[in-house]
């Protein structure tokens, strides 16, 4: 077995273009499933009884159903039933944060309940308004204890891009398979895929340990 | 629009045989992955430095890689690297099972490590070896937080099986979107995919979450 890394370096381009295509996904699919994961999280918490089923049939489903499956209905069959078009790039955005939103909301959900109703009654009988106690009084806590599961969630997102390979977005995965494909050196292209992936999510995984750590002391009540 | 749905009965018995595999997949995955991940988990708890170091290695390693890239790995790298010849079937198992170990080594050694460490000195002040304070005091109340973890992971797991359709496994998401190319009923047969997964995925994630409440552990 001989390991010739000049694939690598003769083909970086292409390579670093997939790197910036995966970062470009991850950030907008995850601010994206940021937004969205609050709205759906402030319906089931504070919403009529409707949205409450609504939200909570969103969110088991999105549990049920793999996000590769979301991804390749929103690029292939979403577009017959709108009659619109889609790049790779923006199905996968959708499909992935219309995936994503579900776990983020739980998040939010699980910190906001994790303050206890005791606060909220004492800011009630301050006289606060509901809109007030959740911003002054619930989210300053509840923020700081969602910080770790979010990190997760940012690792779990990075990963979930690879995914967006298989509708054909080029991100690192899929530009890895083309040249796999096309320089027949897969064992190359591969390990420099392994190698770029886990530089980038390492540093994630163990920065939220870190920030974790810092911030920790700060969501006691 | 015109849709036809007649498409998916026509096509009842592939995709019959196809959920199969796909729960076969999750089935053997985790039949793997959990006595691999308890020797993982034993092995950055109680092993030699080394072997701890290469224990750990392997678990961030795994927990940090996409699985889709596993997977062609296993599909590509594996045969020459080791001059193995596995069928599609057998490398997607592997790549399911080398990355589910690493997650469930992850949950063995969190749930071991919630127990304090109090409680094992305490057993073994009691004259217990430290073998039997482990598997009588330590054990007994780790399983417990485990469990829960060990459902979450499940489900994960079953909807990770679409990601081995990349290499030809023939389960649900490869098999569906076989006959999609074939027939052109595209709309339908997606459809029916996210339907067969949901209408399976969906009882579990009930499930899980039943679990978690009859095992949620109060301090």
């Amino acid at each position: 077995m001989t390991f010739d890394l000049s694939v690598i370096t003769d083909h970086w381009r292409f390579l670093a273009y997939g790197i910036g295509v995966t970062v470009a996904l991850a950030a907008a699919s995850g601010a994206a499933s940021l937004a969205l994961g609050f709205v759906v999280a402030l319906a089931r918490l504070f919403g009529p009884r409707w949205a409450k089923h609504a939200v909570v049939l969103y969110i088991d489903s999105m549990r049920a159903v793999p996000v590769l499956v979301v991804m390749v209905w929103t690029f292939f069959a979403l577009p017959i039933l709108t009659g619109l078009t889609m790049r790779p790039f923006a199905a996968a955005l959708i499909g992935l944060t219309v995936h994503l939103a579900a776990y983020a909301a739980e998040i939010y959900r699980a910190g906001i309940e994790s303050v206890r109703p005791g606060q909220t009654r004492a800011s009630l009988a301050l006289g606060m308004s509901r809109a007030q106690i959740l911003r002054r009084i619930v989210l300053p806590q509840a923020l700081v204890r969602m910080l770790p599961a979010f990190g997760s969630l940012l690792s779990v997102t990075i990963k979930d891009t690879a995914i967006a390979s298989v509708i054909a977005v080029p991100e690192l995965m899929r530009q890895s398979e083309t040249l796999a494909g096309q320089s027949f050196q897969p064992i190359e292209v591969y390990s420099f895929a392994m190698l770029a992936y886990f530089l980038i999510l390492f540093p994630v995984t163990r920065g939220v340990d870190r920030l974790y750590r810092h911030v920790a002391h700060l969501g006691r009540s | 629009m015109n849709f036809d749905w007649s498409v998916v009965g026509a096509h009842r018995d592939a995709l019959a045989a196809a959920t199969g595999t796909t729960v076969l997949l999750t089935v053997t995955t985790m039949a793997i992955a959990v006595p691999c991940g308890i020797v993982v988990a034993s092995l950055r708890l109680y092993a030699w430095a080394p072997l701890r170091a290469i224990a750990t290695a392997y678990v961030e390693l795994f927990r940090n890689l996409p699985l889709i890239l596993v997977v062609y790995w296993a599909f590509y790298v594996l045969p020459i690297a080791t001059d193995l010849r596995l069928s599609p079937f057998a490398t997607g198992i592997a790549a399911l099972a080398l990355n589910v170990t690493a997650y469930n080594a992850e949950t063995f050694r969190a749930g071991i490590g919630s127990i304090r460490r109090g409680q094992l000195e305490a057993a073994m002040a009691l004259g217990m070896s430290r073998t039997q304070a482990v598997r009588r005091i330590v054990l007994p109340q780790a399983v417990r937080r485990i469990l829960p973890v060990l459902a979450s992971t499940w489900v994960s797991l079953f909807k990770d099986t679409s990601l081995v359709s990349v290499i030809a496994v023939t389960e649900l998401a490869y098999v569906a979107m076989q006959i999609r190319a074939q027939t052109f009923r595209v709309l339908e047969m997606l459809t029916a995919m996210a339907a067969i997964y949901w209408l399976l995925g969906y009882p579990q994630a009930k499930l899980v979450d039943w679990i978690q409440r009859r095992y949620a552990v109060t301090e």
